[in-house]
């Protein structure tokens, strides 16, 4: 078996990592960009590299986290080329310049942004609007069940007696709106609508028998 | 002193249905540089990950290429697999490998037809693909499929092969075997075949090293580097498996490596099939990968070591499925090889690299 890790690695050592890993007989196996669209980093447009070498069935994945791309070169980081070191990288910078606008110096064979023939820049750095919501989803989803994770260990805290837990509660405001927000929009507020309608009738209803009264 | 020219090869070239272009500069019949282009087809599946859920991206996966339709969609799940946790079951390992090597077998016999269509030998690249439409009759018969196979899925696999088909299966391949070793023999002996091949386009174990190449490019110059070796899924079940290798390092090592590969892979469809344990073919996969989590894999497709990498967001939707294929790692090697040849032998040589551009762009 072959086995896989992912390891840390600093923007300033990529060229540095390339020799070494070269000297010590490893394998280039490629180099990939993601995307940073969760804003979990701290810059706003930027990428994460993955440099991946193999030596005895190790699979070494190195990530150098939050480079920054874009046009604008004053804040942009520029990322050294190991083509100097491994020539088959060229493919792969190149690709990461095309798609995700990643600034690569001295690339052996170097397209300067024609490698691929696309009709938008940078393409893989766009956020469809189906993503958007995604991540959005995944976060007040993980809201929700912190939410919830604290007010059941609250709970607990509060010595709430036995007989009370093993009833089944209630379901909270906080409840649904988690099971909601992990559904399709379109869908939640059908379910919206129909919670409303219910309410409706049942108030309804509570005035009509305290009308007969 | 000769005059440096540039000659254009492709995007659009007889020998080559690919959308390669090279710009080759040659000195008299020699070619001194070759300046490789790609990108005309790059369709965007990479981004389509963000748009269908990691169970719809199977179905992207496999027609990234038509030829390694199935190695795609494996390598696809085996990563999210791993991305999630799943433990496929053993009878789901034994038949990714039975469809795996007979993809193998079909990838290869496609090949080796347009190399025979390549040097002239017309009648041998008809019987290579006679032959080849009757392993696509295996896969119609098991999936319904002849390129687009659609059996795999993210847990196992969604078809099963019954003791019947296995047995036919089996009856076709000894028929295939039969005639197969008469088209060897052709294909290694041939003076038409080594007069083409024999001494052209060769690199060494150092520099097929050094740049990194991988595949039958690689093990035809004696770089014993094979996924399968590893024993990763049901691979780990063969009693033994060994790369196949050449020492030449020229063009005739590589036909003859993907030549022996067909047998080596017919061996170990029969051997998967006589070994192959009952039980279930896939298991129910609940949830969604976790935000940040993620995976590398690989796996031997016919063409050499492919690369799989995804990265969940806590959806069913991924952040980012890549696939690195091996002609875009071979492509410095193919570029390296090509200094110093003739111009005549331009075609032969890019076509014993077996280079497929649409993964490569994907």
């Amino acid at each position: 078996m072959f086995t896989s890790e992912f390891m840390p690695l600093a923007l300033e050592n990529v060229a540095s990592e390339a020799a070494q890993r070269k000297s010590d007989g490893w394998r280039f196996v490629q180099l990939l960009a993601v995307a940073d669209n969760t804003g979990s980093g701290d810059r706003d447009n930027a990428v994460d590299l993955v440099y991946s070498y193999m030596k005895d069935g190790r699979l070494e994945n190195l990530v150098v986290k939050n480079v920054a791309v874009g046009e604008d070169e004053a804040k942009v980081d520029t990322v050294p080329s190991i083509t100097d070191q491994y020539l088959s990288a060229f493919v792969f910078e190149n690709e990461a310049h095309d798609l995700f606008g990643v600034h690569i110096a001295n690339i052996a064979i170097d397209f300067a942004g024609h490698f691929y023939q696309v009709p938008v820049r940078e393409p893989m750095t766009i956020i469809s609007p189906e993503q958007k919501e995604a991540h959005e989803r995944a976060a007040k989803m993980a809201a929700a069940k912190a939410a919830k994770e604290k007010a059941a260990a609250a709970g607990k805290t509060s010595g709430a007696d036995a007989e009370n837990a093993a009833k089944p509660a209630p379901k909270s405001d906080a409840d649904i709106e988690a099971k909601l927000a992990g559904l399709p929009p379109e869908k939640a507020a059908k379910i919206r609508a129909a919670m409303e309608a219910k309410a409706a009738k049942e108030k309804a209803a509570q005035k009509g028998e305290a009308g007969n009264e | 002193m000769s005059k440096a020219t540039i000659i254009p090869f492709g995007p659009q070239h007889p020998v080559l249905p690919e959308p390669l272009h090279l710009d080759l500069v040659v000195e008299d019949e020699t070619v001194v540089e070759a300046i490789p282009q790609i990108g005309f087809v790059h369709r965007g599946l990479e981004k389509l990950v963000e748009t269908r859920d990691y169970n719809q991206f199977i179905y992207v996966a496999e027609r990234i290429c038509g030829i390694c339709a199935f190695g795609h969609s494996l390598g696809y799940a085996e990563t999210v697999e791993a991305l999630m946790g799943v433990e496929v079951p053993k009878r789901a390992e034994y038949l990714r490998v039975i469809w795996h090597e007979i993809s193998r077998i079909h990838s290869h016999l496609l090949w080796l037809g347009l190399a025979a269509d390549a040097f002239g030998f017309e009648s041998l690249f008809m019987h290579c693909w006679r032959l080849r439409e009757r392993v696509l009759d295996i896969f119609e018969k098991t999936t319904g499929g002849r390129v687009i196979l659609s059996v795999v899925s993210v847990g196992g696999v969604n078809r099963d092969i019954d003791s019947t088909q296995m047995d036919e299966i089996l009856h076709i391949l000894d028929g295939i075997e039969d005639d197969y070793r008469q088209i060897m023999q052709v294909m290694l002996t041939d003076a038409s075949v080594k007069n083409r091949t024999v001494g052209v386009g060769h690199i060494s174990y150092e520099d097929a090293v050094s740049l990194c190449m991988v595949g039958p490019f690689a093990r035809a110059s004696n770089v014993a580097y094979d996924v399968r070796m590893f024993g990763h899924g049901g691979y780990g079940e063969l009693s033994d498996f060994r790369p196949l290798c050449a020492t030449e390092g020229d063009c005739y090592a590589r036909v003859k490596v993907r030549c022996e590969e067909v047998l080596q892979s017919i061996a170990i469809v029969k051997e998967m099939a006589a070994k192959i344990p009952a039980g279930d073919i896939a298991v129910p996969v609940k949830g969604s990968p976790a935000a940040g989590a993620e995976s590398a894999n690989i796996l031997e497709q016919p063409r050499g070591e492919c690369y799989y990498y995804a990265r969940g967001n806590g959806t069913k939707y991924l952040d980012r499925m890549r696939m690195r294929t091996p002609t875009s790692q071979n492509l410095a090697g193919m570029v390296s090889v090509l200094e110093g040849c003739d111009l005549a032998d331009v075609n032969m040589i890019i076509l014993t690299i077996d280079p497929c551009i649409s993964c490569t762009e994907r």
